[in-house]
């Protein structure tokens, strides 16, 4: 599903952010990221979506090198990549369904697709009877399962999720990761960005660890370190 | 298709209504400076009106008598023959019906006049050209001449008044094609601003539309359809200004006396509407550029 060969990319000659990094992902993997702050976690996400470009290498996401994908076609990319992030990300003057109708406007998905669609993703993510609320009046937890509803509505293949746990007490954390296993188990690849020992600790899933830019480990069924 | 149209209207509209006071500044400078093009345009008109007669280099009308015989119209064409080469370079008869299309022109401001004249009232004219040489002295000379023809009713030099008139009409076209270029400039830029600070307003929403999937040209498009919709407000104030200076200028133009010549500075042959076609479309060409142009340009965002 995913595959990186020999990726570099620096910010400037002294800000590497990834250097000659290679990993596989397959289908249906759940993949947690770890290693320090400035690792090149978020980089690494960002080069999955096309928000950004290496300078050496090659991308390959569901069969096709995205580098040299032409940006005509990168929407149609990100329509099958769903992207979860530690300040969420909602848009306040939105309910919650608007919120995550939002994502299947954008792309053109007709209404009656989004009124039969948006409240199953709601049930599914614990929040159905909230619909009508604004992202003020829910708790963090809830917020973050606002914004996976918004990632999974259109089912995409792979789901990059940037610390979600990160502004989250532990209890609420949990519950946002038992949503993502369920997700995992309906065969979206999921790819997780962490600093939580705990939630990596107990998940026991493949685990790749970043230092200054270089893969330093990659492990199955690892543990944070 | 449905929902992404409703979803562009609804879009711009919520972009309206957060910029009301930017959007406001931005249709009143769009519609000052189209109104400005507008009237430039029909004072331009309203010259060539006033010195129809006298294009191509006449410099004297000379007016045969009404329901002149032809062999009076001529002996004075033979006359004028004589001069060709020395003191006339050329000459142009305009019969009956070419004399009434002009005045439909040149008394287009003074409708009871006109109304007065037909086939059997109107003289007819020679329009002269002199030739480069010809002095002030020698053209006088030669209207003494003409109007001492038989069945020559009168003759007129253009003399200093259409100089005058001609310099006036150079000197506010130039100035007034500056100015409204550079007030369209400055609505161009204002629209340019009004979408950026649009599109800085709502960063967050581009920013999750392009992480969901949604084309650069669906972003756009509302932002666009705002640019141009502000561009075709500024054209429609103008427009209604435009008609209503020009239905009060042909009103007043009634009470001036025929002699002041202003008579011709009108637009009544429906010139004011093809203007006010140039004026919406080039309001809304403007507004979609400068839209189209911010959109582009700050949507990495």
């Amino acid at each position: 599903m995913i595959r990186l060969e020999n990726v570099t990319k620096n910010y400037s000659a002294e800000v590497v952010a990834l250097n000659d990094a290679s990993f596989d992902i397959a289908k249906g993997e759940f993949v947690f990221l770890v290693g320090p702050s400035g690792s090149g976690k978020s980089t690494l996400l960002r080069l999955l979506n096309r928000q950004e470009r290496p300078q050496r290498g090659a991308v390959w996401v569901a069969g096709r090198n995205i580098i040299d994908m032409p940006p005509s076609r990168v929407p149609h990319l990100r329509r099958n990549i769903g992207n979860i992030f530690q300040d969420y990300k909602l848009l306040l003057n939105k309910t919650v369904f608007e919120n995550v109708a939002f994502a299947q406007e954008v792309i053109g998905k007709p209404k009656h697709v989004i009124r039969q669609q948006v409240p199953a993703v709601l049930d599914l993510v614990g929040l159905a009877g909230k619909e009508e609320r604004f992202p003020h009046q829910l708790s963090g937890g809830e917020q973050q399962r606002v914004s996976v509803a918004r990632a999974f509505v259109n089912r995409p293949l792979i789901l990059l999720a940037d610390e979600p746990t990160g502004n989250l007490d532990p209890g609420t954390g949990e519950g946002i990761m038992r949503l993502l296993d369920r997700i995992n188990k309906t065969g979206t690849t999921v790819v997780m960005a962490t600093h939580d020992q705990r939630i990596v600790n107990t998940m026991r899933k493949r685990v790749i660890q970043l230092d200054r830019g270089v893969i330093v480990r990659d492990q199955a069924r690892g543990v944070y370190e | 298709m449905l929902s992404r149209l409703t979803y562009t209207l609804r879009e711009t509209w919520a972009s309206f209504q957060r910029n009301v006071t930017l959007t406001a500044a931005a249709i009143i400078t769009a519609a000052v400076s189209l109104l400005i093009f507008g009237l430039t345009l029909l004072i331009q008109h309203g010259f060539d009106n006033l010195l129809k007669r006298w294009e191509g280099g006449v410099e004297m009308l000379v007016f045969v008598v009404p329901q002149a015989e032809q062999d009076t119209i001529d002996y004075v064409a033979g006359v004028l023959d004589q001069q060709r080469g020395t003191a006339i370079e050329r000459y142009e008869y305009c019969d009956v019906q070419c004399s009434l299309d002009e005045a439909r022109v040149v008394l287009a401001g003074d409708p009871t006049t006109l109304n007065l004249l037909n086939e059997n009232n109107i003289p007819t004219l020679f329009k002269v050209v002199p030739t480069e040489a010809a002095e002030v002295d020698v053209l006088r000379g030669l209207r003494d001449t003409y109007a001492s023809l038989p069945q020559v009713e009168t003759v007129v030099l253009a003399e200093d008044q259409i100089d005058l008139i001609a310099r006036l009409q150079g000197f506010v076209s130039t100035y007034t094609t500056g100015l409204w270029i550079a007030l369209m400039f400055a609505s161009g830029l204002l629209i340019w601003n009004t979408i950026r600070t649009a599109m800085f307003a709502r960063r967050r929403e581009i920013e999750v539309m392009k992480l969901v999937g949604a084309t650069d040209w669906f972003i756009r498009i509302p932002f666009m359809l705002e640019g141009l919709i502000q561009g075709l407000l500024g054209g429609v104030i103008a427009v209604g200004s435009l008609q209503f200076i020009n239905w009060r200028w042909t009103q007043g133009v009634q009470d001036f006396p025929e002699s002041s010549g202003m008579t011709a500075l009108v637009v009544t042959d429906g010139y004011n509407w093809t203007v006010s076609f140039f004026i919406l479309a080039f309001g809304a060409l403007v507004g979609m550029i400068g839209s189209g142009i911010a959109a582009s340009k700050f949507l990495d965002v």
